[in-house]
């Protein structure tokens, strides 16, 4: 066995070198990517290693390229990329959540991809929804990753209790939800109309485009004092006024769900699947619709993308499983063992997908959803000011008008793009 | 001054060689012997302080880090930001508070039940004070975990114990205020064991004959306790404090898994508001300029307590 694999490696290698020469020989572009031997190293979030690993067999197998997948959990991101910049030995192929998209653009750890996925059909801006695809989250004009998965968030409701209460059908508006939880919140003591996640914060940021606001100007400046954003503090601030939401930070908010407390929430598909998981019995009890509106309906377009390390020496074999990761059938492949929403429009599309009720709840959201402001650190720098500044006057009875303005002075001067 | 040295000069001239070559390296010996801790001390404690210094200075963050051309040389930019930053004095007063109930608490908590587990040496009180080292060695996951159970707001056993005598739920972890006192109870019932271990070793120490001489005088328990035995712990208690204040100074694994610094930064401490800013915000010129104030806060308190130990009696 020794022997052979002794034997049989050199060859293998030396084989693969020779066709890499053959492909950059026949086209003269890329004469200089020539990639080292060994396996790509990929980076996924949470711990989906092991269905990545299924899902990239296929790849594999065709292209003789193995893949090494690593599982990097959610909240040890930051350093896992500090240490890879830092000592410039990153993966090859890294799975990128949005909200950091920017600082990993920022501290030049990704390859610019606009000349490179020109020989890739499928890597094409226009394959993925137009929330999340080309321009929607290029850095600085620059396309340095291509879309994976996609995420939005939706209205979860308890449809028995909604008609228990003699309320027939979901709020279409926010201002339907805000008085639907009033008297939900009547039920009884311990019983609330709708939930707040106090880490949530693109809630906010979805209640802005709801009033028709951006929370960026015309010049991509982060912009928050706008008559949009203070509809929807007095929107935020009001659901707790009206003591139709839960104070408590430790709020579980499948358990919440599951047993009534809370019977209407905005979350996202995981939170079908958590709800799934614990209680199966409640199916035919809740749905879900998009979001309620009061302008607009605008909703979250969250997810991960892809994007391939400046460091890695194997920037074809890293394009070419970027190309396989984006077709439709993998993705849709990736849905059906992980659970994770597409990107590429074909697979939003196909009828078999779309058929459950649930997929068909999200994509018509998605079609109409934006991604958060591609700044750095959006979760620990304006996002945690933002919960902080709202929390603070919905918890704590702050004063709304000095609070925000602290708030507004924190957000000067940063620019998303 | 100059007397020896005309005395010994004409001896020294005379003394061979070799012998003055042996007294340079006698002279050299303890610096050799030292050499080891010195050098380990200078990498790893005197060097990163350095560079935490030159970093502070500049405006460092993620992509300097891939590109040192990014970074600039900014001054003390970063220390006139930091003391117009209301997050960072919000964090310096939770660790005030932090250290100015933990500490004593600790120590007065460390002292009471070494004292009591001290008094038989039966199997029962040796189990006792393996029950009291436990929470010094348990994972700090594990305890957050348990505490998290404990203090939840919807299923938490402080709560459902409370709901049995009709008290309302209790906002454990997510009230500003109670919040606060909540991380710090967890950290002082972490923080007791290593003290009570040491008080008890220092406990061995006290002569039996001087309590033995007390009790012929007289002497009550309280009174032995008082004048024998709080006295001969002296050191241990100057220890003890020296250690906790400089923990609670770096306060942050408790609050950091059960808060994670919230509700609204009530739980952060100068330790937490550095990680966020360097580890979270890769403000690693900022989050340097802040770790180099608080060490200097440590380090001055730390002196102090030792200049004012200086005047002790030794007995």
């Amino acid at each position: 066995m020794r022997i052979l694999t002794r034997v049989i490696a050199p060859i293998a290698i030396a084989g693969l070198a020779l066709s890499l020469a053959a492909c950059s020989g026949s086209s003269p572009t890329a004469a200089t990517a020539k990639d080292a031997s060994g396996p790509l190293t990929v980076w996924v979030m949470g711990d989906s290693s092991t269905n990545f690993q299924k899902l990239v067999a296929p790849f594999v197998a065709s292209s003789g390229q193995k893949v090494d997948v690593v599982a990097i959990p959610w909240d040890s991101i930051d350093q896992k990329l500090t240490t890879s910049v830092a000592s410039g030995s990153g993966p090859d192929v890294v799975q990128i959540g949005l909200t950091k998209l920017r600082s990993f653009a920022d501290a030049g750890a990704l390859l610019p991809l606009d000349d490179k996925i020109s020989a890739y059909p499928d890597l094409a801006s226009d394959k993925f929804a137009d929330g999340v695809g080309g321009a929607a989250t290029a850095v600085n004009g620059k396309i340095v990753s291509v879309p994976w998965v996609s995420d939005t968030r939706v209205l979860f409701y308890r449809s028995d209790i909604l008609a228990e209460s003699g309320i027939a059908k979901p709020p279409a508006t926010w201002d339907e939800l805000r008085s639907d939880a009033k008297i939900l919140t009547e039920r009884g003591k311990g019983k609330y109309g709708y939930y707040i996640p106090q880490w949530d914060n693109a809630l906010p940021v979805e209640m802005t485009w709801a009033y028709g606001g951006s929370v960026v100007d015309s010049t991509g400046k982060i912009n928050f004092d706008t008559p949009a954003f203070q509809s929807a503090v007095d929107l935020y601030t009001g659901l707790y006024a009206d003591k139709s939401v839960p104070i408590n930070s430790d709020f579980d908010q499948t358990q919440g769900f599951v047993s009534g407390t809370v019977p209407m929430l905005v979350s996202g598909p995981y939170l079908a699947g958590a709800i799934n998981a614990a209680a199966p019995d409640l199916a035919g009890k809740w749905n879900i619709t998009t979001l309620p509106t009061a302008d607009k309906g605008t909703s979250l377009f969250g997810g991960s993308n892809l994007g391939i390390f400046k460091s890695s020496k194997h920037q074809k074999g890293s394009l070419k499983l970027l190309d396989y990761l984006s077709k439709s059938s993998t993705q849709l492949d990736w849905y059906k063992i992980n659970g994770e929403l597409p990107t590429a429009k074909a697979a939003l599309n196909t009828p078999s997908f779309t058929s459950d009720p649930l997929v068909k709840v999200y994509t018509k959201q998605l079609a109409d959803a934006k991604v958060l402001p591609l700044i750095a650190n959006w979760d620990g720098g304006v996002g945690t000011n933002l919960l902080k500044a709202l929390n603070s006057i919905a918890l704590t009875n702050a004063d709304p008008k000095s609070t925000l303005a602290t708030f507004y002075q924190s957000t000067k001067g940063l620019t998303a793009k | 001054m100059a007397l020896p040295g005309i005395v010994s000069s004409p001896l020294a001239r005379r003394r061979p060689i070799a012998s003055r070559a042996r007294a340079g390296r006698s002279r050299l010996t303890p610096y050799i012997f030292i050499s080891p801790a010195m050098l380990l001390l200078i990498a790893f404690g005197v060097f990163p302080i350095a560079v935490a210094a030159l970093v502070s200075l500049t405006d460092m963050n993620i992509s300097g880090l891939g590109d040192w051309g990014n970074v600039k040389f900014i001054g003390i930019a970063n220390y006139s930001k930091l003391f117009a930053d209301p997050s960072f004095w919000q964090a310096l007063g939770n660790t005030a508070f932090f250290a100015i109930i933990g500490v004593p608490s600790v120590v007065f908590l460390s002292l009471g039940v070494a004292l009591l587990l001290n008094r038989s040496g039966n199997w029962f009180y040796r189990s006792l004070r393996a029950f009291y080292f436990i929470p010094a060695i348990t994972a700090i996951v594990a305890i957050s975990l348990v505490w998290g159970y404990l203090y939840n707001t919807q299923f938490g056993l402080l709560n459902w114990l409370l709901s049995l005598v009709g008290v309302d739920q209790v906002q454990w972890l997510s009230d500003p205020t109670l919040a606060k006192f909540s991380v710090a109870l967890v950290a002082v019932w972490r923080g007791t064991g290593l003290n009570i271990i040491i008080f008890l070793a220092a406990l061995q120490g006290v002569p039996n004959e001087y309590l033995e001489a007390a009790s012929l005088d007289g002497a009550g328990e309280w009174r032995k306790i008082r004048s024998i035995v709080i006295p001969m712990l002296r050191f241990a208690i100057f220890f003890v404090t020296v250690t906790t204040v400089i923990s609670w100074l770096q306060f942050f694994d408790e609050a950091y898994v059960l808060t994670g610094g919230g509700p609204l930064g009530a739980t952060t401490s100068v330790s937490i508001f550095l990680y966020q800013q360097g580890f979270q915000q890769s403000q690693f010129g900022y989050a340097s300029a802040g770790s180099l104030i608080l060490f200097v806060l440590i380090a001055v308190i730390t002196v102090a307590q030792l200049r004012a130990r200086r005047a002790d009696i030794e007995y």
